[in-house]
Parts: C-alpha cells; sequence; structure tokens
C-alpha cells in the first residue's frame, strides 16, 4: 500500500481538495499540516519552495493541481474519460484564473496590502464575481449531474466548494444570490463519503 | 479523422504548444487566429470569453493547459506515465505561477497596466527570473534527458522555450544567465518535427 504524506499550511487553501480527495477515496495518508518555523526549516526541501506537497513512499510531487490530478486519475474522481478530463482541467484552470483576480482583495483581508478595501471590493472583487460566477453556474445547468461532470463527483467539485466556503465565509450577501453554486457546495459537503471528515476538521477562514 | 480548430490570436501566447503539439505529432488541424478587433465580438460564444479554444469535431475546450494536456496525452508528449505526467503537470504550473507573478511587468510594457516597465522590469521580472529561472535549470539538470521528463520531449517543454523565447528578446541581460534554459529552447526547436512549422511561422514578440 503506499504510504502518502500531504505537507500544507492549517488551512484549506490550495491542500483542502487532495485531503477531500484521500477521504472520499477512504485513503490513508499523513495530513501534514505545517507553519512558522517547521515551514521555514521545510521550505528548501521542496521542489519549488512551495505548499502543498505530496510524498508517495517517499516520491516527491509539488503543486496542488498536479497532486489533486495525480490521486483523483487513480481513484475515478477526474472525470470518466480523457476528454470530461479535459473538461475538468478547464474550470479548474478558470478558478485558477478567477482567484488570480481575486487576489488584491484577498491582500487586503489577510493583511498584506494596505489598499482600501471598500474601493477594491467595487472595482474588483463584485466585477470578478458577477463574471465568474455565473460561468461556473452555467456549466453546472449544462451537466446535469449536480457535479461538474456530467458522469459524476471529481476532484474539481472539491476544489471550487472549498473556494465557495471561503467567499461564504467572507459576508452573508458575497454569494447568497447564486443560488446554483450555493447548492452545488451543499451537494458536495453532504456526500457521506467525506461527512467524518467535514465534522472533525478544522475549521478556517481560508 | 478528428476535425481539430486551435482559435487563438495571432501570437504565441497561450496558443503556441497546442499549435507545436500538433505539428511535432503531424496531426492536421485548423490554426485559426481571431484578431484583437474581432475578439470582443466572438468572446460571449466561447465557454469562458476566453482563448484559445480548441474544438474536437465541434466541441470546445478551454484553456490553455487543459488543452496541451489532453492533445500531449493522445499523442504521447505527457510523460511515460501518470507519475511522470504529473510531475509535468507540476513544472508547468509552476511555470504558470511565474508568468502571474511577471504579470505587472508584461502589461505595463504593453501599455495596458499600471506602473513604469523600467521599474517593473526590476523589481518585478528581474526578481523573478532570478528567483525562478535556476529552480528549472535545477530541474533539466536532474533530468538528464535534455528536456524535462526523463523520458523525453512533452508538451511542457514546448511550454517553456515559447516562453524562454519570449523573455530573451524582452531581457536579454537577465536571460543570458541561464545558459541550460537557453540550450533547452534551442533543443526543442532543432527537433527535425517542427523544422518546417518554425521556419514558415509568423514571427511576434508574444
Amino acid at each position: 500500500m503506499v504510504q502518502y504524506k500531504l505537507s500544507y499550511f492549517p488551512v484549506r487553501g490550495l491542500g483542502e481538495v487532495s485531503r477531500f480527495i484521500f477521504h472520499y477515496a477512504n485513503i490513508p495518508f499523513e495530513d501534514n499540516r505545517i507553519g512558522g518555523d517547521d515551514w521555514q526549516k521545510y521550505k528548501s526541501e521542496t521542489p519549488f519552495g512551495q505548499m502543498p506537497v505530496l510524498e508517495a513512499d517517499g516520491k516527491v510531487l509539488a503543486q496542488s493541481f498536479a497532486i489533486a490530478r495525480y490521486l483523483a486519475r487513480k481513484h475515478g474522481l477526474a472525470g470518466k474519460d480523457d476528454w470530461e478530463s479535459a473538461q475538468l482541467d478547464s474550470i479548474a484552470d478558470l478558478l485558477k484564473d478567477f482567484n488570480t483576480e481575486l487576489r488584491p482583495y484577498f491582500g487586503i483581508i489577510m493583511g498584506h496590502s494596505k489598499d482600501n478595501k471598500d474601493e477594491v471590493y467595487k472595482t474588483v472583487f463584485k466585477p470578478t464575481l458577477e463574471k465568474n460566477l455565473p460561468i461556473l453556474e452555467k456549466l453546472l445547468k449544462d451537466s446535469g449531474s449536480g457535479f461538474f461532470a456530467k458522469s459524476g463527483v471529481s476532484w474539481v467539485d472539491f476544489h471550487v466548494a472549498s473556494y465557495i466556503e471561503t467567499l461564504e465565509g467572507l459576508g452573508p450577501d458575497v454569494v447568497a444570490n447564486y443560488k446554483e453554486i450555493t447548492k452545488h457546495k451543499a451537494k458536495v459537503y453532504a456526500l457521506p463519503q467525506l461527512k467524518k471528515y467535514l465534522d472533525s476538521r478544522p475549521k478556517t477562514q481560508f | 479523422m478528428v476535425q481539430y480548430k486551435l482559435m487563438y490570436f495571432p501570437v504565441r501566447g497561450l496558443g503556441e504548444m497546442a499549435r507545436l503539439i500538433l505539428h511535432y505529432a503531424n496531426v492536421p488541424y485548423e490554426d485559426k487566429h481571431i484578431s484583437f478587433e474581432e475578439w470582443p465580438n466572438m468572446k460571449t460564444t466561447t465557454p469562458f470569453g476566453q482563448l484559445p479554444i480548441l474544438e474536437v469535431d465541434g466541441k470546445p475546450l478551454a484553456q490553455s493547459f487543459a488543452i496541451a494536456r489532453f492533445l500531449a496525452r493522445k499523442h504521447g508528449l505527457a510523460g511515460k506515465d501518470d507519475w511522470e505526467s504529473a510531475q509535468l503537470d507540476a513544472i508547468a504550473d509552476f511555470m504558470k505561477d511565474v508568468a502571474t507573478e511577471c504579470r505587472p511587468y508584461f502589461m505595463a510594457l504593453m501599455g495596458r497596466g499600471e506602473g513604469d516597465k523600467d521599474e517593473l522590469y526590476n523589481t518585478v521580472f528581474k526578481t523573478s527570473m532570478e528567483k525562478n529561472m535556476p529552480v528549472l535549470e535545477k530541474l533539466l539538470k536532474e533530468s538528464g534527458s535534455g528536456f524535462f521528463a526523463k523520458s523525453g520531449v512533452s508538451w511542457v517543454d514546448f511550454y517553456i522555450a515559447n516562453f524562454m523565447e519570449t523573455f530573451e528578446e524582452l531581457g536579454p541581460s537577465v536571460m543570458s544567465a541561464y545558459k541550460d534554459l537557453l540550450k533547452h529552447k534551442e533543443t526543442v526547436y532543432a527537433l527535425p518535427q517542427l523544422k518546417k512549422y518554425l521556419e514558415s511561422r509568423p514571427k511576434t514578440q508574444f
């Protein structure tokens, strides 16, 4: 049996998708949550000076989407064929672009940036949400399965749901009008295979 | 036979790796250039309001990496197994992070962003290259094949060689330090399967 260790900060962020995969597929793994000095010590050992990092029998793989896709493919969570896998890849990368556009706002929330929060909310955050969330909702409608792939749940559902959880946490009105995407998050979080983990995992803002 | 149509702007940018894959694998396709002028009219007809788009027998696939990975998997350009594919995915996503980091410089250069381009050259571009290019060179050394995968050429070699072509022209004094990456670019561009295309394609700055 493969020995897995996932190293990431003690937040959801870019690591949660892979934690969900492990728990959904009922694969034992070491959920190595590190930060601070431990991270500084570990950093130079990582391929790109970043986390998450996956160790599989001691061999190292970096980058959140590479890790998630690798694990997902092994456990039937990457679409039913190469075409569906590719569609899922495109949705994940769209979300990555979406997050990149929102960075100026998250930077303020996390205290990295001193720009004006209300100003950036108006000029960056709200328009970016209004552009991207309808696209995600249309994809869900077109799929018809309740998940992003017609064939069923995938790693991309896990990643999107965790992101929507973060957006919801920013304020009661942030995504409340987007019924399809909030319904999707609820559906993912109701998956029986995730229940034990969701009940026990630490609550974090990001 | 599958009908492929790749739609992208008349630049290399995020479309070139798909073009290189198709030429390398000798797969016929329609290389449709969408001008910047006609793009606003076409934008709403695309899945995510972005290019490139690959149409496969009329069905659209968005996002440059999803497209490249899909084509690469079909044509033996995505590593020899799932682990090597994942390592390649990680390198590509790392490079995407680097490109995102450099974006303020590129936007200023194209007159589409704030800030002084000469200042950003030093504070953003040069800093990013000095931090990140050695990481790529180390990966090349570890591979030993002359390409990023031990097993041989892949879509990620095309992606990175294309970036190096752009970066080298924009910052020759910074990039000249990275001899292994420049050599890698030459190795990729010397592949006989690419010769005809490289000689005939339009020369573009990006």
